[in-house]
């Protein structure tokens, strides 16, 4: 069947492309935030700072060091510098900085209801320390202003994603504009509401199926370039393990969306074409 | 959903494509046909005149349900015209084969792809109406040109092409608005006999037209329209011989 105007279809299916684009890289972003504040809680949640009380002096934080190193739970321990606590309270200055008894933790995966700060403690009593665990810096505000950014990411993308599918929707509306003439010839022949619809809405559908993968093709090839440039550690051979399935989900919906988001809107505005055509009164 | 009504129906079985009593229609508020008093049969041709204006073209949107009837009684293939709903006025419409003053096709389409549509709404695949209607293009004389964009046709064409999908589903009634304009005197009279045919087909045939002079290339009844009043001219001769006007 030949498709005269094809030059004007063409250009809403770019249209529409440019929607679902923008849409998957809104969710693609979702998903980078998403996982950057997830790394973030993680980091957070996996490190701890051990205070000593006793022995008391530089001995004593060297030995329980060296204590936390073999204890349960505990991946590395690192005293902490003068330097390194400047960095932490943003002073200039090293010299302000009293002689601290703090040794950094990095902690290992505990299972659920382990009581890690307890097993600590006790191993520490058994090398003849007496110290205790106090939990990350500001540990409760940063986890939940992580999970503020992840919930507003998501939310942004869903509410950016509407945004666009009224956008594919209002545009299909204008494919329906072009079978008007379409939608005209079979209520004169008899088409019922529902099957002059459904055919406009049907092109439209495909038409948004379409332009909604290219716009995820071309959102997905350059959400790998950025992943590329701006992780260190990726190669195109480690690009199936650091993408997650949960990464891909936005250019597996944007598609169907895309489709949905079209087909009612030509859906519409067919309706309202097979309604003026049936009655001329 | 309204159920027909068996005397309606029964007015069908008894060959009585479309009654209408004192029917009062026009556009809004406006009306245009006045008390229409009309009658079209199974087997019969009916050729509507009038001067520009009088109402003709309004006539054929009330016989093909596309005007809402002010007062009144239509009763057209065997359902009430008031009464339908939307659905079954549709079914109605595919019973009822329409030439357009100004026919409207989907213009990115071939003839034939135009031609077959009232088939293809009929749930028809196309491996199953493809000959018949490249016989129907054959039949109104379309030929090749039935291949190309319909939006390539001349005028005379896109009317043949008009005519042959106005046949395509097998209508009940065959509805013609001015057929013949912008054709020779010659092409004009050779498609009213075209349309006469088609009585021979199980339908009905109802052509308007300003060209008195169709009145006698067929064996027809003539009504008059003026004004949005119809009036019936001279019914056909009883056992008419379509040959016999050739």
């Amino acid at each position: 069947m030949k498709r005269a105007g094809a030059g004007v279809e063409r250009a809403l299916f770019w249209a529409l492309a440019l929607a679902a684009f923008a849409a998957a890289a809104a969710g693609l972003l979702w998903r980078a935030v998403d996982r950057e504040a997830t790394k973030y809680d993680v980091g957070r949640s996996a490190y701890a700072i051990v205070r000593v009380i006793a022995p008391e002096g530089p001995e004593g934080v060297s030995q329980a060091a060296a204590v936390l190193r073999s204890a349960p739970h505990v991946d590395s321990a690192a005293p902490m510098t003068a330097g390194r606590a400047a960095a932490l309270l943003g002073l200039g200055d090293t010299a302000d900085v009293p002689a601290l008894r703090l040794i950094e933790i990095e902690l290992a995966f505990a299972p659920p209801g382990a009581d890690v700060a307890g097993d600590i403690i006790a191993a520490l009593a058994q090398g003849g320390v007496t110290a205790e665990v106090v939990g990350a810096p500001s540990d409760s505000g940063s986890a939940s202003i992580a999970g503020r950014i992840r919930r507003l990411a998501f939310w942004g993308a869903v509410g950016f994603g509407l945004i666009m599918a009224l956008v594919i929707s209002f545009s299909a509306r204008g494919l329906a504009g072009r079978r008007r003439e379409m939608v005209t010839v079979m209520t004169d022949l008899g088409a019922t509401s529902a099957q002059a619809a459904g055919r406009v809405a049907d092109e439209a559908a495909m038409l948004g199926l379409f332009a909604g993968a290219a716009g995820c093709a071309l959102a997905g090839a350059l959400g790998m370039v950025a992943i590329l440039l701006a992780t260190p550690e990726a190669s195109l051979e480690a690009l199936p393990r650091l993408i997650r399935p949960l990464d891909v989900s936005p250019l597996a919906a944007v598609p169907l969306g895309a489709a949905i988001a079209a087909g009612i809107g030509a859906r519409t505005a067919a309706l309202s074409f097979h309604e003026r055509a049936a009655k001329l009164g | 959903m309204v159920r027909p009504n068996p005397a309606d129906l029964e007015l069908f079985r008894r060959g009585i494509l479309a009654r209408l009593t004192m029917v009062d229609a026009g556009y809004g508020p406006a009306t245009i046909l006045v008390g229409v008093e009309f009658e079209a049969r199974l087997g019969e041709v009916s050729l509507v005149t009038g001067p520009a204006a009088a109402g003709k073209t309004t006539f054929m949107h009330l016989l093909r349900l596309a005007l809402p009837i002010h007062a009144g009684r239509a009763v057209i293939l065997g359902e009430d015209v008031a009464r339908a709903s939307p659905k079954i006025r549709a079914l109605v419409k595919r019973r009822i084969g329409y030439v357009a003053e100004n026919p409207v096709f989907i213009e990115h389409w071939t003839a034939f792809e135009n031609i077959a549509m009232p088939l293809q709404l009929a749930g028809k695949r196309s491996t199953d109406y493809g000959e018949d209607v490249r016989e129907l293009v054959e039949f109104v004389g379309l030929g090749e040109a039935a291949d190309l964009a319909i939006g390539k046709l001349s005028g005379a064409e896109r009317r043949r092409a008009a005519i042959a999908r106005a046949l395509a589903g097998k209508p009940d009634l065959i509805l013609a608005d001015d057929p013949t304009a912008g054709m020779s005197p010659t092409d004009g009279r050779r498609i009213v006999r075209l349309l006469a045919e088609m009585r021979r087909v199980n339908a009905g045939v109802v052509i308007a037209s300003q060209d008195e002079t169709l009145a006698d290339c067929a064996p027809l009844n003539h009504w008059r329209m003026d004004r949005g009043h119809l009036s019936l001219v001279s019914e056909e001769a009883e056992h008419a011989d379509l040959e016999a006007y050739e």
